[in-house]
């Protein structure tokens, strides 16, 4: 099998030091060789001291949003809002659009807080809302223009452009190949390869199971692979 | 741990961390594990260029706002309501008018519905209890009644004195059927509505009429 060098600077990527997820503020793992490896999140102590931590304060946020504590759904945004704003515009692919959601979200959250019975942790139901919520928007923003009926374009969201990133002609690939993906194949890598969850909080996400998870993902970085790689036969010539 | 070539794929989707590092030992021998690791670990990295965590504090300023307003609309849906709350909200002065607009239509209404009833109601009730179809026969029976009392007036004279025994013979048959006549106009009066009664009845001035003509004939 081939590189996957020649459509896009990988080898300087990899060779180049990955942005630091604990820089960016987040919970994000990475092995030492650049795949997350889901055992090592709970097997010493420090992480799963923090497991615990995190478990406790999801519950007392849970608490506080069901008395209304509007410091709680501030604390819920310092914790997830950047987070919950860039599955969004990965998704939609709008920044507005995204921004709509957030809010959309946390007003979904505020009205049925009264039925969340803790079955999953507090931060993956709102997350499946916001999931839900972005996939409601998209058949909205569909139906309102009419655009097509055509599968495909109606599952890959529209991406607008952002900001000019440290490699911007990497990103516009992965976004592209990304929209060619099945929906579940799209959502399971954002949440578990952008944004750093587990297969198990994916699995309360997306209400599937964890394997399933595993497998979706491993499908869906097989085609993203063989979108992004270059044909083989001018491998070989550059070879 | 040793792994090869063939474990590569379940690594990919499953492996455990000393999977991977053997993995890992393994791609210094092998090239094409060696890229096959190498791509699939720039898909993780390149995953990285999808992050944008940069701060949006006027989005929280949005949602706050947001959140209060809806916590408002909540707390006034909890609120009892009163009847007047039912009505939309307009001033009272409007509400006033409307109420007298109600009034006053529903007042034209009534009074129109009262004068169609009374145009609708015939001088005479009793007609209401017949119908179209039964005055029509009733009509006709008395027409034929008179045509056939014409037809009695001409033979009466033969069957006043009747000469010979024939005529005293059709006198006797014309009191019978008179007699019946009479019984069945008297039920059919009780019973206006009965068709057998009226077929009945028809039946006998029927046979009336044969009757006369017969006794008319014979004078001749």
């Amino acid at each position: 099998m081939g590189t996957m060098g020649l459509a896009l600077p990988w080898k300087a990527r990899i060779a180049s030091a990955p942005r630091d997820a604990a820089a960016a503020g987040l919970p994000r793992q990475a092995g030492k060789w650049g795949t997350r490896v889901e055992g090592f999140e709970h097997v010493s102590g420090g992480p799963l001291r923090a497991a615990v931590e995190a478990a406790g304060e999801d519950a007392a946020l849970a608490t506080a949003c069901q008395a209304g504590d509007l410091r709680a759904y501030e604390r819920l945004y310092a914790l997830h809002g950047a987070k919950m704003k860039n599955l969004a515009r990965n998704v939609l692919g709008s920044t507005v659009d995204a921004e709509d959601a957030v809010q959309e979200t946390f007003l979904k959250v505020q009205r049925s807080i009264a039925s969340f019975r803790g079955q999953s942790s507090f931060v993956t139901w709102t997350y499946r809302i916001l999931i839900n919520t972005c996939y409601d928007a998209r058949r909205s923003r569909l139906r309102k223009k009419e655009v097509t009926t055509d599968d495909d374009s109606e599952d890959a969201p529209r991406i607008e452009p952002r900001a000019p990133g440290a490699h911007p002609s990497l990103r516009m690939a992965l976004e592209r190949a990304l929209g060619k993906l099945t929906r579940h194949q799209r959502d399971v890598f954002l949440l578990y390869e952008v944004e750093g969850f587990r297969h198990a909080e994916i699995a309360g996400m997306l209400e599937t199971t964890e394997a399933a998870s595993k497998n979706t993902l491993f499908q869906a970085k097989k085609n993203l692979r063989e979108m992004l790689e270059p044909p083989r036969s001018s491998t070989a010539q550059l070879r | 741990m040793n792994v090869t070539c063939k474990d590569r794929e379940r690594i990919f989707e499953d492996g455990t961390a000393a999977e991977w590092a053997a993995l890992e030992a393994h791609t210094a021998d092998c090239a094409a594990c060696a890229e096959d690791v190498r791509a699939w670990k720039s898909l993780s990295v390149a995953a990285k260029e999808l992050q944008d965590y940069s701060a949006v504090p006027e989005l929280w300023a949005r949602i706050e706002r947001a959140l209060i307003e809806e916590d408002g609309r909540k707390a006034h849906r909890a609120e009892p309501k009163s009847w007047s709350s039912f009505l939309p909200a307009i001033s009272m002065g409007w509400q006033a008018a409307l109420v007298g607009a109600f009034v006053l239509i529903l007042t034209v209404s009534v009074s129109w519905i009262l004068v169609i009833r009374d145009h609708r109601v015939p001088p005479d009730n009793s007609s209401l209890l017949k119908s179209a179809a039964l005055k029509e026969v009733e009509s006709t029976e008395r027409a034929y009644e008179r045509a056939i009392d014409k037809l009695a007036a001409e033979a009466k004279p033969q069957l006043q004195d009747p000469a010979t025994p024939l005529m005293a013979n059709y006198h006797e048959r014309l009191l019978v059927l008179d007699s019946a006549i009479d019984d069945l106009r008297a039920q059919a009066g009780l019973n206006p509505s009965n068709a057998q009664l009226r077929f009945q009845l028809l039946a006998m001035y029927q046979e009336k009429q044969k009757t006369l003509e017969e006794v008319l004939e014979a004078r001749k």
